[in-house]
């Protein structure tokens, strides 16, 4: 049986650049969209990026002649220690995942956790519902299966 | 990336207490709906749709002896789930590796023309 983390999706990684340019590489349409959303044999097509609370940002990845957008919205813009956004692929999933970043500097580098939390339509409206307690439904079934 | 939509089934399902403590009884074996149900204090129509719920998600199976009904778990659909989530984390984690060398080579060029200048007249 596999084993499940409680938690949502977490990394971690440390950087050698500070804090602040970690942080607007994400909202750089030049840098993102040479990390995010892209894949090796695909091709960056379109990104718009609305870098405002409410804004949007669509980046369309061209795969095999299709489009794939993947789009979302900012929720949470301060820099340089904290990004929230929405996010989804409409050409695979109706899912919405919720992606929280958090930058703390250490020395002259910093440290990012990035966090994903799944927010499909049906609990869009019940964020206490969580996918911690998801995941907690989901670990012990898993510990009592194995 | 993926994302297959059965897994809004199995999120969906596993996002009520009654319906993990449903799998977690099940977990332990094979049972009747109305045994199910004799743990919870609701009607036997609401542990049904619960019941319907999980079926939906393929967590839940039914078999049938005559008039008997019995559920049984199936884990497969909480493997996969698990697996869609290592992906994810996966792929976060080289989106974040992807940045390092981004910045990592931005800073060499820096640095590169930097030192060019230094040497220039």
């Amino acid at each position: 049986m596999t084993n499940v983390s409680r938690d949502p999706i977490r990394v971690t990684r440390r950087f050698e650049a500070a804090a602040e340019r970690v942080f607007d590489a994400w909202l750089d349409p030049e840098i993102a969209g040479r990390f995010l959303f892209t894949t090796p044999t695909g091709q960056m097509v379109r990104i718009d990026i609305d870098p405002r609370p409410g804004g949007a940002f669509c980046f369309v990845d061209r795969r095999d002649g299709q489009d794939i957008g993947h789009v979302g919205e900012y929720i949470e813009i301060d820099r340089p220690r904290r990004l929230v956004f929405t996010f989804s692929v409409p050409a695979f999933s109706h899912e919405v995942s919720r992606v929280t970043i958090v930058i703390v500097p250490q020395g002259a580098g910093c440290e990012l956790t990035l966090t994903s939390e799944n927010v499909p339509p049906e609990w869009a409206e019940r964020t206490q519902e969580g996918w911690n307690t998801i995941l907690e439904g989901l670990a012990t079934v898993l510990a009592v299966e194995s | 990336m993926i994302t297959p939509l059965y897994l809004d089934h199995t999120l969906t399902a596993l996002a009520d207490p009654t319906r993990r403590a449903i799998l977690h009884r099940l977990a332990g074996g094979e049972a009747r709906v109305t045994e199910l149900a004799r743990p919870f204090s609701m009607s036997l129509n609401a542990v049904s749709k619960h019941i319907r719920v999980l079926e939906r998600a393929d967590l839940v199976r039914r078999r049938r002896a005559g008039r008997e009904h019995f559920l049984s778990i199936n884990a497969r659909p909480l493997d996969e789930a698990a697996a869609w989530m290592e992906t994810q984390r996966a792929l976060w984690a080289s989106r974040l590796a992807a940045l390092d060398a981004i910045l990592r080579a931005d800073d060499r060029s820096a640095g590169a023309a930097k030192n060019k200048q230094s040497i220039g007249p």
